[in-house]
């Protein structure tokens, strides 16, 4: 118990910089993720066909292809196509078209799910479309859509351990460089889930009251 | 740009992609066979007399659900030798997909137990069958059919996460893909036809789905 | 009205009572039925009237008093002079002497109706399969339902679907059958065929404890009336009594009400 208190000392700076560069992935593609998927949403709703049918293609893709393979794609196609990132940008796009594509499906549901009538209420009193947008449909959509988007963030901080696999130096990579100097394995991987488990759980907390918030 | 497509270099090893596919199929089924075994046991305790039970899989599904399945691919597969228990790639793989898997059927089969009408139980009950034939005569059967779109959806769910078994060189569709990536630096032509392959298996999966359910509709 | 063949008594409730959470639902109620009687049990809603029969079956417990169906105390035994429920095998064994018939019909969705009579027969009887079905054939003709029992409920008609379910009842050969509120939930055209099988079914002699509110019906069935009030038999005797010279106000009331 001594030895492993002691090493975790040591590596105190080093789990410290794994969560900032998890939490940072995580957050940077919600937010990125989150005006995508808001545009997305609302042209599968109202946009013109051709700009449904494109967007639906996007969605689908994305949708039905692992995270994985999202981001090896990102690793190694964006130095050969020209585009100069590093791991954790190329990561980060990944992981933005990702979440870009399941908020559109969320957006697009809870918009959808907002009846018609409402509409129809904000035309008769002379709404601009924009306008009914604004104070009508979207302000009940979100808060639809509030429970699925606090769970894609909980998703997010999950797919950001597969950056490890590209090298990004997020939580899980530290943990493996741990491991791999002090062979304390079980130990140090329940650390990280510890960590992992509470990040979650933190965000999960946050949401509920953030619902509870939102709604009257 | 300065990138000609050339497909012939994945064309070549089709094959390979194909059978890191079968594989990645094979593996969802397993992992989804034994979580349903875990979650159909923890949905009749988290509704069942024992409070113990109810706490346990409580825990358990708070636990797994917030989890990055990686953290526990890698700690099955490089942690558990350290206290003696030492599984091939296979077998902790699927054993993690399983218990990953497991809490959120549970979830699943729970909705679906609520789901059946209790007129129907107390039916069964006034008869005089005893709770355990009531569960596997009556219960299970209705709760099953209730189920199937969200069991569906989540074997989709566990067949991209196999993806993750690259992670310890197990040679399904993402390990292969990678191998071929490398060794022929073709990275577009390699990640679209990955992708393809992904994509067509998970419509084909839910098409078939869709075709179920229209035979056996909801109760 | 059948002429009254009172055989031994079959069922004896012995004040029974009944809370839930704080209100009292049944106030000691002392119930006597005979072989091949049949016996209605009218009142409003909240008398207690349904509760009593679930607690005869055992679908509900109760707190006070005793229930004997056929010699049998059911549903508690005495040790040390404290009253335990029994456990659910043997709580099971008892389910199986009486026949219940539900106002929603309750039929297993997943099982044709053949299916559907059979499944007490095969895992609570405990008999062969073929033995099973020609039973269940037996008594879906005997409801007049032979030419459907291939269909599944969600395929039959609700008057339908209540008479597979007094043959699934009425399969087990039960010592007596409760009936709840039977044609509650049927579309008017429908109460008479269900109606009309009862009767027969009493015409042949079978122990039936009737909860309805069907008044017509139970004049015409039943060798005995019962009026419930207040978790309490307020009125009981033969159905000229009960409905045309109501002893007491409450009675009275009662079925002045439901005349309108």
């Amino acid at each position: 118990m001594d030895r492993f208190l002691a090493q975790l000392w040591m590596a105190r700076d080093a789990i410290a910089g794994g969560v900032l560069i998890s939490m940072e992935a995580a957050l940077t593609a919600i937010v990125i993720g989150s005006l995508l998927g808001l545009v997305i949403g609302l042209l599968l709703v109202y946009g013109h066909v051709v700009l449904r049918v494109l967007c639906r293609i996007y969605v689908d893709i994305i949708r039905g292809t692992p995270v994985l393979v999202l981001i090896l794609a990102a690793f190694y196609i964006t130095p050969a196509v020209g585009l100069q990132m590093d791991a954790f940008q190329a990561g980060l796009l990944a992981l933005s078209l990702f979440c870009g594509a399941h908020l559109g499906e969320i957006v697009r549901g809870a918009v959808q799910s907002v009846p018609h009538g409402q509409t129809e209420a904000g035309r008769s009193i002379g709404l601009t479309f924009p306008q009914i947008l604004a104070y009508v449909v979207l302000p009940q959509a979100l808060r639809q859509a509030l429970p699925p988007w606090v769970n894609t963030g909980v998703e997010l901080v999950k797919a950001s351990t597969l950056l490890s696999v590209i090298g990004v130096g997020e939580l899980l990579l530290k943990t493996q460089e741990i491991v791999g100097r002090n062979f304390m394995t079980l130990e140090f991987y329940a650390v990280a889930g510890v960590l992992y488990l509470l990040i979650n759980l933190g965000i999960e907390t946050l949401g509920r009251n953030l619902e509870a918030r939102v709604r009257p | 740009m300065g990138y000609t497509l050339n497909f012939a270099v994945v064309w070549a090893d089709f094959h390979n992609l194909l059978w890191g596919l079968g594989l990645g199929l094979v593996l969802a089924v397993f992992a989804v066979a034994i979580g349903s075994g875990i979650g159909l046991i923890a949905a009749f305790a988290s509704v069942g007399p024992s409070r113990a039970g109810r706490i346990i899989v409580r825990l358990y599904v708070s636990i797994m659900r917030n989890l990055p399945i990686l953290v526990i691919v890698l700690v099955a597969y490089f942690g558990l030798p350290q206290i003696g228990i030492r599984l091939n790639k296979f077998e902790s793989f699927v054993g993690s997909l399983a218990l990953y898997s497991g809490a959120y059927l549970a979830e699943v089969f729970r909705a679906g137990l609520m789901g059946v009408p209790r007129g129907v139980v107390e039916a069964a009950r006034a008869i005089g069958l005893t709770r355990l034939q009531t569960s596997l005569s009556v219960v299970v059967p209705i709760m099953l059919r209730n189920v199937l779109p969200a069991l569906g959806s989540t074997f989709i769910g566990l067949f991209k996460d196999t993806s993750l078994a690259a992670a310890i060189a197990v040679p399904e569709l993402t390990y292969q893909a990678r191998k071929i990536n490398v060794e022929s630096f073709r990275v577009v032509e390699t990640w679209t036809v990955t992708s393809a392959l992904y994509v067509g298996t998970c419509l084909i999966i839910a098409a078939a789905l869709r075709r179920l359910e229209r035979r056996y509709p909801k109760f | 009205m059948t002429e009254p063949l009172a055989g031994r008594p079959l069922l004896q409730i012995r004040g029974l009572h009944k809370h839930f959470k704080e209100i009292e639902v049944l106030k000691g109620v002392d119930l006597t039925v005979h072989e091949r009687e049949v016996v209605s049990i009218i009142g409003s809603s909240g008398s207690g009237k349904t509760t009593l029969l679930r607690c005869v079956n055992l679908l509900e417990e109760f707190d006070g008093g005793e229930i004997v169906l056929d010699g049998e105390s059911i549903g508690y035994r005495v040790r040390r002079g404290r009253r335990h429920r029994l456990p659910d095998r043997l709580l099971s064994r008892q389910r199986a002497m009486t026949g219940m018939v539900f106002q929603n019909f309750n039929l297993f969705p997943h099982l044709t109706a053949l299916r559907n009579v059979m499944l007490g027969l095969t895992k609570v009887r405990r008999m062969q399969r073929d033995e099973a079905r020609v039973l269940a054939q037996t008594w879906l003709g005997r409801v007049g339902l032979a030419q459907r029992m291939e269909s599944y409920p969600s395929q039959l008609s609700g008057g339908q679907q209540q008479r597979v379910a007094i043959a699934r009842a009425l399969a087990m050969n039960p010592k007596l059958v409760l009936l709840d509120e039977v044609t509650s939930a049927l579309d008017p055209e429908l109460v008479q065929e269900v109606l009309a099988t009862v009767k027969s079914l009493a015409d042949e002699g079978a122990t039936l404890l009737i909860v309805t509110h069907e008044m017509g019906f139970a004049r015409q069935v039943s060798h005995r009336v019962v009026f419930m009030d207040k978790g309490q038999i307020a009125e009981q005797g033969a159905p000229a009594e009960i409905f045309e010279r109501p002893a007491s106000a409450r009675l009275a009331e009662f079925l002045g009400s439901a005349r309108r």
